[in-house]
């Protein structure tokens, strides 16, 4: 049993365009976070996409068309990998400052899907950060991105959420079913 | 034996008195479900929504049991707590709902409760705040002493969930 669990998972996909009324010339990094007992096959789990301004028409849309393929595989679907976004600007002396953080699960039922993400940005906690965040132009961040796939520690942060990043992934499993799994009712064994 | 995966996020609330809201969450198994891995109960980040609308917690979520027998099925139990311009949290909210039983994905809406206490009750809270709240949690995911309590509705809260078993048809539990 323990030879014929293991499995593999390909993703392919993008992160299509952004919605983030405030600002422009945004930028974001991409991550693929997956657990312990995963293993990168192929592809690359992180990546930085070009700075793009907002289309001119009422939609405001950020364009990225940025690709995502990775190949994983792994005995156990616990820690299914997520995409992980950061999504930085410029402000106006030039320097990088976050304005999204924010993480998908990749779905575990084979096919091609859409996806919606929303970004939020970390606020400071008391009023003094506030005030020093206001006169030196630093916004509070996270030390790592991929904090936003964690449970633990999440409850001492105070963020504010603003904009969504629109992703489209296909995603092809292989073996899963004959490691036991049943990942969806209407593929029966 | 069997196993159960429950894989994906505590996405957010909505329609409670206040948009700036986090969760307390906990998810509850019979004797028969042992937990491999994962992390069963937590609290997520406050959010407050620039638009004011919908908070996003995005909370991941991913549990793995090992079970004996279904009995007990996993369900989440959950606190909405809102926080107010001064960082004052309050319970605005209890809510349980169970894991759907069928493999594949899931989007939840679970409704949520409080309690409303008596008259005076609600004129304190109207001003200083803070309502009533639950001294034994059990309450929240249990049916036996519902009867006592008056409450009022609140708003819902947003889980997506894939569920995956392992082996069940080895073991000829239809799900």
């Amino acid at each position: 049993m323990a030879d014929n669990s293991l499995f593999l998972v390909m993703i392919t996909g993008q992160v299509e365009s952004a919605d983030f009324p405030l600002y422009d010339d945004l930028y974001c990094r991409v991550s693929v976070v997956y657990g312990a007992d995963w293993l990168l096959v192929s592809g690359l789990e992180e990546g930085t996409s070009q700075i793009t301004k907002k289309t001119k028409d009422e939609k405001q849309k950020f364009v990225w068309n940025f690709p995502i393929e990775v190949t994983l595989k792994s005995t156990n679907p616990h820690g299914w990998p997520r995409l992980v976004l950061a999504v930085y600007g410029l402000d106006a002396f030039g320097r990088d400052v976050v304005r999204g953080y924010g993480s998908v699960l990749f779905p575990l039922v084979p096919g091609s899907h859409k996806l919606q993400m929303s970004m939020f940005v970390p606020e400071s906690t008391s009023l003094l950060q506030k005030f020093t965040s206001w006169l030196l132009g630093t916004r509070p961040e996270f030390v790592d991105p991929k904090f936003v796939t964690q449970s633990d520690g999440r409850e001492v942060t105070r963020v504010r959420s603003q904009g969504s990043v629109s992703i489209s992934c296909n995603i092809m499993t292989k073996d899963i079913a004959t490691a036991g799994y049943v990942v969806s009712s209407t593929v029966k064994t | 034996m069997a196993e159960v995966h429950i894989i994906g996020n505590l996405d957010g609330g909505e329609g409670f008195s206040s948009p700036n809201l986090s969760c307390k969450w906990c998810f509850e198994t019979g004797g028969a479900w042992r937990l491999l891995e994962g992390v069963k109960d937590g609290q997520t980040q406050v959010d407050h929504p620039i638009d004011e609308g919908r908070a996003h917690w995005a909370h991941p979520i991913d549990l793995h049991y090992a079970i004996k027998g279904i009995q007990g099925w996993p369900k989440v139990s959950l606190q909405v707590f809102s926080e107010d311009i001064y960082g004052r949290t309050q319970l605005v909210g209890y809510g349980f709902v169970h894991l759907p039983t069928s493999p594949g994905f899931h989007e939840i809406e679970c409704p949520t409760w409080q309690l409303a206490g008596t008259a005076l009750d609600q004129v304190q809270s109207y001003f200083v705040g803070n309502g009533p709240q639950l001294i034994n949690d059990d309450v929240i995911a249990s049916g036996s002493d519902r009867y006592r309590l008056q409450t009022i509705a609140s708003g819902t809260v947003y889980l997506s969930l894939y569920i995956v078993t392992r082996n069940f048809n080895k073991f000829g539990i239809e799900s």
